[in-house]
């Protein structure tokens, strides 16, 4: 389905990321996996370092540390953030849901909202849709979103085929109203027959936790999952990504009247070089419009990717103009959320790792 | 395009069948991996417009099964 917004802006933008960095090569190596066997895989999907969290850190403790720095760049008064909304699947509970538990770390007014969206990949453009329609429409202030999850806390440390894959952290983008007439198009889209392909099986009420819940399995390649970890169906989901993703950019650009030569960057999310890569070339894009180096800095992030994109690839133009993006969120639903529009200028705060070592 | 033409432009592009020929066991190469799976997707998507879900390929024993999805015209 496709949708229009105007009178928002994009104010600012952070993110934190866990702070522990993860070499895909030197780790599969003490595992004892054939250097050839990792380098063929990291040449050709872009495995290469990601950050992860410390055991004792959450998505909702990236997010503070982001949106305090936010929050600070902007010299902002706390009580005139009107709204929290918290886009994420890795939740401390699951009650209370994050947004509330954030409100009460950062004292918000009590005149306020708060509420959490549980997606994953595609979330952030759901997100921004979302605070846009509260400030546009919904007569709000300024809105506060957080976008982050903590995927590596779901992955088996011995499945080879997805927890290299993750890295994990935490997004915060303040939205304002405003009096700009520039039009935001977004294009959603939803196939929840194919649910199973992204699933963490057990764990919530469906399947609680059991002991069998935690019984490992091995796959065919040597992999051990069980079935409260993440579990993905890569051709599945890459059918995907070369079916439904390139469509609905091809539907948002026609939606906004936007030709690939006027637009300054394709910002995907980073599931892996490769995919970026082929949905670049599907789409028409040379490959220097399709920033596409952040998943072999931080790893696939979840809802934080193209937060990501935006501050490590675009954030020097983002500081100082109005860009012209088209942009897609896509994966777990499977759902994918696809937008285009001009954003910036605004605040860019630094990528940082949380905790900052000394 | 025989069946040997559609197995040299897959070995041009999915390091895995190097030295394979249409009789050879999938499970039999050493790197058939999801990785692989990916390439072939990707190879018979962007050569012959079809895209392959997982299950058809999971169901290929083969690499003459694996060819015998590309549509020949």
């Amino acid at each position: 389905m496709k949708t229009t917004l105007k009178n928002f802006k994009i104010r600012a933008i952070a993110l934190s990321t866990g702070s522990i960095t993860k070499s895909y090569i030197e780790d599969g190596l003490a595992q004892g996996i054939p250097q050839i066997k990792l380098e063929r895989i990291s040449q050709t999907i872009g495995l290469n370092f990601r950050k992860t969290a410390q055991n004792n850190i959450t998505t909702l403790d990236l997010c503070e540390d982001a949106s305090r720095r936010l929050l600070r760049s902007l010299d902002l008064d706390i009580s005139s953030v009107d709204a929290i909304i918290f886009v994420t699947q890795t939740p401390d509970y699951s009650q209370p849901n994050n947004a509330s538990l954030l409100h009460g770390r950062l004292g918000l007014s009590q005149d306020s909202m708060a509420y959490d969206i549980s997606m994953g990949c595609s979330g952030w453009v759901y997100g921004l849709h979302q605070a846009a329609l509260l400030c546009a429409h919904g007569g709000l202030g300024r809105v506060l979103l957080c976008a982050g999850d903590t995927l590596s806390r779901l992955t088996n440390k011995l499945d080879q085929s997805i927890d290299p894959l993750f890295g994990d952290a935490g997004s915060a983008t303040l939205v304002e109203r405003s009096g700009a007439e520039d039009t935001m198009y977004f294009m959603f889209g939803t196939d929840g027959s194919m649910s199973s392909a992204i699933k963490v099986p057990a764990g919530g009420s469906r399947e609680p936790p059991t002991s069998k819940s935690k019984e490992e399995m091995k796959d065919k390649f040597g992999n051990i999952t069980t079935q409260e970890n993440l579990q993905m169906n890569g051709a599945d989901v890459f059918n995907f990504t070369l079916r439904d993703v390139p469509q609905a950019i091809q539907a948002v650009m026609s939606y906004a009247n936007y030709k690939v030569s006027e637009v300054d960057a394709l910002v995907l999310h980073q599931a892996n070089k490769y995919i970026v890569q082929l949905i670049g070339q599907k789409t028409g894009f040379n490959p220097n419009q399709v920033p596409n180096t952040v998943f072999a800095k931080f790893g696939n992030q979840s809802s934080a990717s193209i937060p990501c994109v935006l501050i490590d690839s675009m954030g020097e133009a983002l500081t100082q103009k109005p860009v012209k993006i088209v942009g897609c969120g896509f994966g777990v639903g499977l759902s994918w959320a696809a937008f285009a529009g001009e954003i910036g200028p605004f605040i860019v705060c630094p990528i940082q790792p949380y905790p900052q070592t000394p | 395009m025989n069946q040997t033409d559609l197995l040299i432009a897959l070995q041009s592009d999915v390091d895995c069948f190097s030295g394979a020929t249409i009789d050879t066991q999938l499970e039999s190469l050493p790197r058939w991996d999801s990785l692989s799976i990916l390439l072939v997707i990707s190879h018979i998507e962007a050569n012959y417009k079809i895209i392959l879900s997982g299950q058809q390929i999971r169901e290929c024993r083969t690499v003459r099964d694996l060819l015998n999805l590309i549509p020949t015209s």
